[in-house]
């Protein structure tokens, strides 16, 4: 599990539903990334579900392990500040483009 | 009679028992452990459960070769799996004045669904039929086929006659059509590979070869094919909209689900996974082929279905000379204290096909906790019961 005490800032990727969360969960545990299960930050959508937080130096593996599973994202977030969080615009999302 | 035999269940076609330690344990850790609510809150519970239905969904989609979990859905059995299925194409695949090719084994789960379409929806159905022996006559698919054949519905193991459908040839014909499989007597003893198969959705059932609870069972829909849900509701994803999400699992899975069921449908699954699907199947076609022969000796009694040198399931729907379905039935419950089914099997187009209706047929469908002792002494009975 990823520690919010690590000083790395930190990514948070919002999927379409619980289950791709957990498939995504499921990629990042087997290849060894460090990461948490959070619930979608208030700040960044009403959504009741659930987000997938890791290390940004993480952030390019993690996109190709999703993209390489077909899991489509919904959103990607840097975390600024305990409350804060600043979108990280579709171009810079390689394959996995909101649709 | 001295003392009472032990019970013998042979109505593992209507739902398998006992079920594998390892479900009633599941079962009754998750009962006692969690919430049960998946994907709704954002609790510790809550995603237990979410995870408890996950895991039971991938391992489906392994299970049925499904390139994608997230295109499997739960439903409470297969007749809501094949009901979303024939329903839920409607207005999407399926219109009025289209054709439609079922078989002459189809349980009613597919035929009322049918029926009602072809009554309200004006839909077409041409039935493939069946041969002496109760097995699908698919050579006959082309003949069928028309220009607007938008459905392809086929029972894979029958419930009366423990016939083995050639899906993958059904398959390789289909054509431009939307093939639907009910594998509701089939999933977890024959194999079935969604991909290979050709199989646009498969319809199967958690609590018979699957050895889950009752109340489980769901489908797999093949990638870029979508229906109208049948229910609509919360899915704790895109609570913002009123709009029901429209990709899977969600769209088809409003509703807090059964997660018990779900939980113990995993366990089951991972039971046939580690025995293996041929030992069980090799076991239950064993004891199956010394029923056959036990019953082909004795000349009071007719079997209807494929004989024993046929790949078939260990289904064996029989009639004893000069004795009703429900009487046979009812000494073996009472006298010899041996489960099984009279009747028609809720599939009478099957009883149509082999001459059987409308009384039907006294059906034994062994499982794989059955032993060659329940054979021989089922053999004993009807022995008995037939003499008089």
């Amino acid at each position: 599990m990823w520690s919010p005490i690590q000083q790395t800032p930190t990514c948070v990727v919002i999927l379409f539903s619980i289950h791709f969360v957990l498939k995504a969960e499921k990629l990042l545990k087997r290849n060894g990334i460090s990461h948490d299960v959070i619930p979608v930050p208030r700040e960044i959508s009403s959504d009741c579900g659930m987000a997938v937080e890791f290390s940004c130096l993480e952030k390019e593996r993690v996109l190709e392990l999703l993209a390489s599973a077909d899991l489509r994202i919904a959103g990607l977030y840097s975390r600024n500040g305990k409350n804060s969080f600043q979108p990280i615009s579709p171009e810079h999302l390689a394959v996995n483009a909101l649709n | 009679m001295s003392a009472k035999p032990s019970p013998i269940y042979a109505d593992n076609a209507a739902t398998s028992f006992p079920k594998p330690r390892e479900v009633i344990d599941t079962v009754s850790s998750v009962l006692g452990s969690m919430s049960l609510s998946p994907g709704r809150s954002a609790h510790q519970y809550s995603l237990e459960c979410s995870r408890v239905i996950f895991n039971t969904r991938e391992a489906l989609a392994d299970f049925f070769n499904c390139p994608d979990s997230s295109r499997i859905a739960f439903t409470c059995n297969v007749t809501e799996a094949l009901n979303v299925g024939i329903f839920g194409l409607l207005g999407k695949k399926l219109h009025p004045g289209d054709h439609v090719i079922t078989t002459a084994l189809e349980h009613n789960s597919v035929m009322r669904p049918l029926r009602y379409l072809e009554k309200t929806a004006g839909i077409n159905i041409s039935i493939l039929p069946v041969s002496g022996d109760g097995e699908v006559m698919v050579s006959e698919l082309p003949r069928l086929m028309r220009h607007n054949t938008r459905l392809i519905v086929a029972n894979h193991v029958s419930n009366v006659t423990g016939a083995v459908a050639d899906i993958e040839a059904i398959g390789r014909n289909k054509g431009d059509a939307v093939f639907m499989v009910d594998a509701a007597q089939s999933a977890g003893v024959f194999p079935i590979d969604v991909v290979s198969m050709n199989i646009d959705m498969l319809a199967f059932t958690g609590h018979k070869s699957l050895l889950g609870p009752t109340g489980s069972g769901g489908f797999y829909l093949r990638q870029g094919l979508s229906l109208r849900p049948l229910k609509m509701g919360g899915t704790g994803s895109n609570s913002e909209t009123e709009i029901q999400p429209d990709f899977m699992p969600d769209c088809y899975e409003a509703g807090t689900p059964n997660t018990l069921g779900i939980a113990g449908l995993g366990a089951g699954v991972g039971f046939v996974n580690r025995t293996g699907i041929a030992a069980i199947r090799e076991h239950e076609q064993r004891l199956c082929r010394l029923f056959l022969e036990g019953v082909g000796q004795m000349k009071e009694i007719r079997v209807f279905g494929p004989t024993a040198d046929r790949e078939r399931a260990a289904v064996i729907s029989l009639r004893v000379k000069g004795k009703s379905e429900s009487e046979v039935a009812q000494r073996l419950d009472r006298d010899f204290r041996i489960m099984v089914r009279a009747g028609l099997h809720c599939a009478p187009g099957a009883h149509r096909a082999m001459g059987t209706f409308a009384e039907g047929t006294v059906r034994f469908s062994l499982g794989f906790f059955n032993t060659e002792a329940d054979v021989t002494a089922s053999l004993t009975a009807l022995e008995i019961i037939s003499k008089n």
